[in-house]
């Protein structure tokens, strides 16, 4: 047992390991090829009447008019600092405006996440009451479909449908106007009501992949010899989907589940937009627009942590309820 | 199985409570109904009017730190009118060079320090000191003498705690205008380096003396402004709060207007606005001539040639450079047709480079130049360009009347009014292919000159200022994107920026449209109206060519309901209310 531990963690520690130069890759490439864009967080400032010395005081104040490695190295000495450098555009260092609205980002994408979960759960254990049949069918149809949907489209059709037909949601931020004066009671409430369009969003196409793995799962499973056996025995079927079906079955959905995050990710990034959440998507969306170089490469950077530490705790995960699972 | 159901349950009654529970209230708390919310696509990029170029930043800053004078358009004789803001009065010395201001008694900055004429002198020192690179430092030139530090300190004279005088090198028609830059307190920037100015967290918490103060900024979410209680320039806003949403996307934004979420949206497109118009009476759309306009862009030289240096004479283009065969693309596009299918009653056709707006400038005698694609036709051949191959298209020594249009990406109307023009000029035998280039590429693409032909938007300036645009010298005026050159033009240009009163120079802008309606160095399409929709229980707007926020100060609401009540927005042309 304790040879298991030990394995674990170590197991542990070399992904975390190989993670390291994977996101040093990563934040080289997205530097470079960020430059590569036409323009500079300067071109706002060419324009008629405004004098051309403005734009290049901009340059040299923030180092771009310094060969593109002094600029790299430069950044890359942010970075181990743990400031990733300076926005342009906020005039503050990136971890400081990272760390106000990363909050933001993980309530949403938490949120989103645990709708995914529960739903997917019940959708497919629902289905696999009776495989084969019609309503297992049509959620196999159904899943397929909504996962081809991307999430803007899903986001303008609930935006309609129940913001601007019906009412019942807010369209857009995470507070209504002077949401100050209200009670804390009502103020989480309001931030329900605003939380539950943008979360759906990012939810509904993860929910349609998670329930379609967690069904094939459970369906395997089931064919198993000491899931017939247990059925034999006389157990109630409900006894032997909690102790035998479930847990066999969530094996192979926890690897998916780590991958999901990388997808909830990108959803969370057009959701915010859409919204007009307040989170490190719509940070990201605009500082491309405005070439904010250092923004940029700080929502890639805390993108791919939190991809790569899905992953990661995924496989950790999967490997420690599974003995099978070879830790070499 | 059943604990699938289970789990799923708390979910549906949570959406169900959320939903069902409460209507979605605009303003959840009664107070906030003397609030008045207007809608931003984006957020402000700085409470510091040295760095400020958003025009919402702007205006906001403009509530926050007053100028020395308050300005208003005269839509009657399409002049700016003064009047007394920070300063009470003002009187000139010395022929007009020198302008005596003295200050309201008693303004005081939101930290209790007193406003003095030493603020006013180093806020002038920071918008021209280089370091600083502020983006209205142009508005130091003509200050006595023209350069440094040091210098504007002498330019810019502190007789007293509440009288200053600024010296300018001529006497010209928009020194009023130069000074009306909002104040900036020195004892919060006299200290600082002005070497990182721009990056100092203390413009973030602006301390200012305007109607109204900053209470919050979320950023991306909302900023609250709140009235000033002691402000004495002018007076404390009549409106408890004024807030500023962000709401980027467009359909959002409309949609809140009309569920009450928001009192003002502005930049409403044609199609929206007249449906609006009808179908709501808790709305009124607001529709002003404004200062944008789109135009063709023809590159009227060879890319490539050096441009502008002295004795250079770059190449005519191959396709633009002849002054016949732009004036037959002007007259194959029916600018007409485009203003009546997207614009509709929003807009109307442009041509000359100066706006309707300033009508002491504006040549009414000149008229477009008409759709006539049969004389389109004549002027090409004029110029040698017949379908000889009988392939469709035009051509000229074994070159084709072929080019790519560049278009930015993200302007709905510029992007159907492409489509539009594509076609027309088909008929005429012109290849013409559209390329849509995201915007920022798109800009570093025109003003490198790397482009045959483009469609944009350009506002013109409030003072008549157009050596940007319109000088021959390419290296100096970088914004004159088509590389027209004209010696007659820069004439005028040089004639009409020593006049000491704009209006003088009215026969010289006439002269100018003529000349620019003669040569056709770019196809003007139509000025565009600006748009702004507005929930009838706000009172006291003036909505026109200054902003949308302009003096909200006076902004206040009608706190019976009025719904559907007569209108009491000012319009932009009312005669200027002094304080």
């Amino acid at each position: 047992m304790q040879e298991r531990a030990l394995a674990l963690l170590k197991f542990l520690a070399r992904r975390v390991l190989q993670a390291i130069p994977m996101l040093f890759g990563l934040a080289t490439l997205v530097f470079f090829v960020s430059r590569l864009l036409p323009g500079d967080p300067a071109s706002v400032y060419i324009s008629p009447g405004i004098p051309p010395g403005v734009a290049e005081h901009l340059r040299s104040q923030f180092g771009l008019d310094r060969p593109l490695w002094d600029q790299y190295i430069a950044w890359l000495s942010a970075v181990l600092r743990g400031e990733f450098g300076f926005s342009f555009a906020h005039g503050a260092p990136v971890a400081t405006v990272l760390l106000q609205v990363f909050p933001n980002t993980l309530l949403l994408g938490a949120t989103a996440f645990l709708i995914e979960c529960v739903l997917a759960f019940a959708l497919a254990a629902l289905a696999v009451r009776r495989p084969g049949s019609r309503f297992d069918r049509a959620l196999s149809h159904l899943t397929l479909v909504v996962y081809s949907l991307p999430s803007f489209w899903i986001g303008i059709l609930l935006l309609s449908l129940f913001s601007f037909t019906l009412k019942i949601f807010p369209s857009s931020q995470m507070h209504s106007v002077g949401v100050e004066d209200l009670g804390r009671l009502a103020a989480f409430g309001d931030l329900l009501k605003h939380l539950t369009l943008p979360a759906l969003t990012v939810a509904v196409p993860g929910t349609a992949v998670i329930a379609r793995y967690l069904r094939t799962s459970m369906i395997e499973t089931m064919r198993q010899e000491y899931v017939v056996a247990a059925t034999g025995m006389g157990l109630s079927k409900g006894r032997v989907f909690r102790s035998w079906i479930l847990p066999n079955s969530l094996g192979p959905v926890i690897s998916v589940l780590g991958v999901e995050i990388g997808v909830l990710l990108t959803g969370v990034l057009v959701t915010e937009t859409l919204f007009a959440w307040p989170g490190v998507g719509r940070f990201a969306v605009m500082a491309i627009f405005t070439r904010d170089y250092p923004m940029i490469l700080g929502c890639t950077l805390l993108g791919g942590v939190l991809v790569i530490a899905a992953n990661i705790l995924a496989d950790f995960i999967r490997a420690w309820i599974d003995p099978r699972v070879r830790l070499g | 199985m059943r604990s699938g159901v289970c789990s799923a349950l708390p979910i549906v009654l949570l959406l169900g409570f959320l939903g069902c529970g409460t209507k979605n209230e605009a303003r959840p708390d009664a107070s906030l109904r003397s609030a008045v919310v207007v809608a931003i696509e984006g957020d402000v990029d700085s409470f510091n009017p040295l760095f400020a170029e958003d025009i919402t930043a702007g205006e906001i800053n403009d509530l926050l730190l007053p100028a020395l004078v308050s300005s208003d358009f005269d839509a009657k004789s399409g002049q700016l009118n003064y009047a007394p803001l920070l300063a009470r009065s003002w009187e000139y010395a010395h022929q007009h060079r020198d302008i005596i201001f003295h200050l309201v008694p008693g303004a005081r900055w939101t930290d209790g320090q007193p406003v003095t004429a030493r603020d006013v002198q180093l806020s002038f020192e920071l918008y021209g000191d280089p370091e600083v690179a502020s983006v209205r430092q142009a508005s130091v030139d003509n200050l006595r003498p023209t350069s440094g530090n040091q210098d504007i300190r002498r330019g810019i004279e502190v007789k007293d705690d509440s009288t200053v005088v600024f010296h300018f090198v001529k006497a010209y028609a928009g020194q009023l205008f130069d000074a009306g830059l909002p104040i900036l307190p020195a004892h919060i920037f006299q200290e600082r380096s002005r070497k990182t100015l721009r990056t100092d967290p203390v413009n973030k918490t602006p301390v200012g003396f305007g109607p109204f103060t900053l209470s919050r900024w979320t950023a991306l979410q909302e900023i609250v402004l709140q009235a000033n209680p002691e402000s004495v320039v002018p007076y404390p806003a009549k409106l408890s709060r004024l807030i500023f949403r962000v709401i980027p996307d467009y359909r959002t934004r409309l949609a809140q207007l009309e569920s009450g979420e928001v009192d003002l949206v502005s930049g409403l497109r044609p199609e929206d606005a007249d449906r609006i118009a009808r179908e709501s009476n808790q709305v009124e759309i607001i529709s002003t001539p404004g200062r944008d306009y789109d135009f063709l862009g023809w590159n009227n030289i060879d890319t490539g040639t050096p441009a502008g240096s002295p004795g250079a004479k770059p190449k005519p283009h191959r396709l633009f450079g002849a002054r016949n065969v732009r004036q037959a693309l002007t007259m194959a596009i029916n600018r007409e047709e485009l203003v009546h299918a997207y614009l509709g009653t929003h807009g109307q056709v442009a041509f000359g480079g100066i706006s309707p707006l300033f009508r002491w400038a504006y040549n009414d005698s000149l008229k477009p130049l008409p759709y006539d694609p049969q004389r389109a036709r004549l002027l090409l051949e004029q110029e040698g360009w017949k379908d000889t191959d009988g392939d469709g298209i035009l051509d000229k020594d074994t070159m084709r009347f072929s080019f790519v249009l560049k278009v930015p990406a993200g302007s709905q109307l510029r992007t159907v009014v492409a489509t539009a023009v594509q076609q027309q000029l088909r008929q005429i035998h012109i290849d013409m292919r559209i390329e849509q280039v995201e915007r920022a590429t798109f800009w570093q693409d025109v003003t490198a000159r790397k482009y045959d032909a483009f469609l944009a938007g350009f506002s013109v300036p409030l003072q008549m200022q157009l050596e940007d645009l319109w000088g021959s010298d390419l290296d100096k005026h970088p914004f004159n994107l088509t590389g027209f050159r004209d010696a007659r033009i820069d004439k005028i240009l040089a004639a009409a920026g020593i006049l000491s009163t704009e209006t003088d120079g009215a026969a010289l802008w006439k002269e100018f449209q003529k000349i620019i309606q003669e040569e056709q160095p770019c196809t003007f399409l139509y000025w565009i109206n600006n748009i702004v929709a507005v929930n009838r229980r706000v009172h006291g707007t003036h909505i026109g060519v200054l902003g949308t926020n302009h003096r909200a100060w006076e902004w206040h609401i009608d706190t019976v309901g009025q719904a559907g009540a007569a209108s009491s927005h000012k319009p932009a042309d009312a005669p200027f209310a002094s304080e």
